[in-house]
C-alpha cells in the first residue's frame, strides 16, 4: 500500500442506521433503505441535502436500485455509485465512502447495504470453468471441511462449534436489529438439525432482508453539522485484499483474514490486544474460532477455551460480535459490512443499550466475501 | 465398458486408473486442476504454456465431512466429501465412495479414485469417487 488511509486527513464516523434483519417479505428493499438513511441522517444530525455522495451495496437486488431508492430523500443531484463486493459490499461501501472523504473530495457521504433474498448467477457460474463438485460442496459443507480439520489440529469438540452460536445468539437476544432473537443453549445447538460434519443449523448464518447505513465525515463536515465531539468515532484505516496462493489452500479464508486484518491493525497502529470489540464474519461458527486467532487475539488452538471462559463476551477481554453477528444479527449481504459498522460506532459512543461493552475505546470491523476477498476497518472513539 | 463419464472434461480413465485433467504451467511449473489455458494463478502465463496433463486420482486425505443436507437431485444425503491433496501436487474436493463409515477415515489417509456407476445419473454413469486405499 502506497499511503494509508491515516495519512490523508481525518475520517470520522457521524451517523449509523439500520433496518431490522428480518426474514423475506413483501416490504419493497426501498423501504428497507430509506429507513436506515433516515435513522442515519437523524443520528448525525444531518439533512439529506448535506449528503455530497453515496455509496449503495447490494448484492442481490440487480442493476442500479440505487436512485430509485434514494430519490424519495428528495432528488438532490448528489454522487451515486453501487457497490457489489458478495458478502463484503457493505464494508466495500464504507471503504469508498471514506476514502472519498479522505481524499477531500467530499465533506458528507454515505455509505449504505440494503438487499432482499433472492436467487443470482454467480460470476464464477459464468467463468466457463467447470469445478468439480461445485453443486456438491455447499458453503455449509466448505466449513464443515475446515471445522474438522480444526478438530484433527486441536482436539475441538461438537461443543466447542456450538459455543460460538450459542454466545452470538445470546448477544443477538440483546439487539433489537437481530434475525435471530432467542438464546440456545449449547447442549440444543449441538443437537439441532445437521448441516454437514460438525455444522447444525444454528451454526449457519440466517440470510434474510434488510438495510444499514453509515455516514462519514471530515473535519469540516462535523462543524457544518455542528456534531458532538464526544460522540465522534474515528476511521483509522482500511483494508482490502483478496485471495493469493497459499501453502495451505483449503484454508484460504484464514489466511486472507490474517493478512488483511494485519494491514488494517498495522496502519491504524493498533495492536490485536488493544481492541475492545470486533465484528467479524461468523457465516458459520468455525470462522469464529479460526478468524481470532489469525486475528491474533488470541493464541492457535486456544479460542475454544477462551470462547469458554468467557473472554469473547460482552464485558470480556475483547466483545466478539457483541451485535450477536452474522449468525444472530443475520447476513442479508450488502446491509452486513455497514451493520457492522453501526455497531461498532454504538459500542464505542457508549450507545448500545442492553449489550454495552464497557468503556470500548477501539473496534474492529471484518467481513470475508465470495472470491474470496476481505476487508477490514478500524474505528475509535476520537480522544477529544 | 460403454458407460459414459459424467464430467468428461475433468477426468477420465488414464493409462494407470482413472485420471484427473490438468495443467501444469511452462512458465513456473505450477501444476492446476481443473484444465484451462486462461492463465496460470501463479504467474500469468497462458495460452500454450498451460500444457494438459494427465493427474493420477490418488493422494492424502487432509479433511472429510458427511453431508446431511443437499437440495440436488445428483446424489441423495447423507454422503461424503473429502478434500485430497493429489500426488500430483493440487488439492480437490470430491465425492467419497457411498457407505464409508465416518469413524474410519482420518487425515493423512491415503486415498484414491475410482470410477463408480452414479444410478442417480443413470445406470450407465461413472462418477469420480475416492475411497481410502486397500479397503
Amino acid at each position: 500500500m502506497a499511503r494509508a488511509l491515516s495519512s490523508f486527513r481525518p475520517v470520522f464516523v457521524a451517523g449509523v442506521g439500520l433496518h431490522p434483519y428480518r426474514k423475506y417479505s413483501p416490504t419493497p428493499y426501498v423501504a428497507l433503505g430509506l429507513a436506515a438513511v433516515r435513522e442515519a441522517l437523524t443520528d448525525a444530525g444531518a439533512r439529506w441535502g448535506d449528503i455530497e455522495s453515496a455509496y449503495v451495496a447490494s448484492a442481490l437486488l440487480g442493476m442500479a436500485p440505487g436512485r430509485p431508492m434514494l430519490r424519495h430523500l428528495g432528488a438532490s443531484g448528489l454522487s451515486i455509485t453501487h457497490v457489489e463486493n458478495a458478502s463484503a459490499s457493505g464494508s466495500s461501501a464504507f471503504r469508498l465512502a471514506a476514502l472519498e472523504v479522505a481524499s477531500g473530495q467530499s465533506d458528507l457521504v454515505v455509505a449504505i447495504g440494503v438487499d432482499k433474498p433472492a436467487m443470482v448467477e454467480l460470476g464464477a457460474r459464468q467463468a466457463v470453468l467447470d469445478l468439480l463438485e461445485r453443486d456438491r460442496v455447499s458453503a455449509f459443507t466448505h466449513f464443515a471441511l475446515l471445522a474438522q480439520r480444526y478438530a484433527d489440529a486441536y482436539g475441538a469438540t461438537p461443543e466447542d462449534f456450538a459455543r460460538v452460536a450459542a454466545k452470538n445468539l445470546a448477544n443477538g437476544a440483546r439487539n433489537p436489529y437481530a434475525q435471530r432473537r432467542e438464546p440456545r443453549s449449547v447442549a440444543d445447538i449441538v443437537a439441532a438439525a445437521p448441516l454437514a460434519g460438525f455444522l447444525t443449523s444454528p451454526q449457519s448464518c440466517p440470510v434474510g432482508e434488510g438495510a444499514a447505513a453509515a455516514i462519514l465525515a471530515s473535519e469540516d463536515g462535523l462543524k457544518r453539522l455542528q456534531f458532538e465531539r464526544k460522540r465522534t468515532v474515528r476511521v483509522l484505516s482500511s483494508a482490502s485484499r483478496s485471495e493469493r496462493l497459499y501453502d495451505d489452500e483449503g484454508g484460504f479464508d484464514a489466511a486472507l483474514t490474517e493478512e488483511t486484518v494485519r494491514d488494517a491493525l498495522a496502519d491504524a497502529g493498533v495492536s490485536p490486544g488493544a481492541l475492545d470489540v470486533v465484528e467479524l464474519h461468523d457465516a458459520f461458527s468455525v470462522e469464529e474460532l479460526l478468524y481470532t486467532e489469525r486475528m491474533g487475539l488470541c493464541d492457535p488452538g486456544d479460542a475454544p477455551r477462551r470462547l469458554k471462559a468467557g473472554h469473547f463476551d460482552i464485558g470480556g477481554e475483547v466483545a466478539v460480535s457483541a451485535s450477536g453477528g452474522l449468525i444472530a444479527m443475520g447476513h442479508p449481504l450488502g446491509p452486513t459490512g455497514l451493520g457492522q459498522i453501526a455497531e461498532i460506532t454504538r459500542q464505542l459512543r457508549g450507545e448500545a443499550e442492553g449489550r454495552q461493552h464497557p468503556d470500548a475505546k477501539t473496534g474492529l470491523a471484518h467481513m470475508v466475501g465470495l472470491g474470496a476477498v476481505c476487508v477490514a476497518h478500524v474505528l475509535q472513539r476520537d480522544a477529544e | 465398458m460403454g458407460a459414459r463419464i459424467e464430467h468428461p472434461t475433468l477426468y477420465g480413465e488414464g493409462a494407470a486408473g482413472p485420471a484427473l485433467y490438468g495443467a501444469r504451467c511452462a512458465a513456473c511449473g505450477r501444476v492446476s486442476f481443473p484444465r484451462q489455458s486462461f492463465g496460470c494463478e501463479g504467474c500469468g502465463a497462458y495460452g500454450e504454456a498451460m500444457a494438459p496433463v494427465e493427474l493420477a486420482a490418488r493422494g492424502t486425505l487432509l479433511s472429510f465431512a458427511f453431508v446431511r443436507k443437499h437440495m440436488g437431485a445428483d446424489i441423495a444425503a447423507p454422503f461424503a466429501i473429502g478434500e485430497i491433496r493429489l500426488d500430483d501436487g493440487p488439492v480437490i474436493r470430491c465425492t467419497l465412495a457411498d457407505a464409508l463409515d465416518e469413524r474410519a477415515l482420518h487425515a493423512g489417509q491415503r486415498v484414491s479414485g475410482v470410477l463408480a456407476h452414479n444410478p442417480k445419473s443413470g445406470a450407465d454413469v461413472l462418477e469420480l469417487r475416492f475411497a481410502p486405499e486397500g479397503r
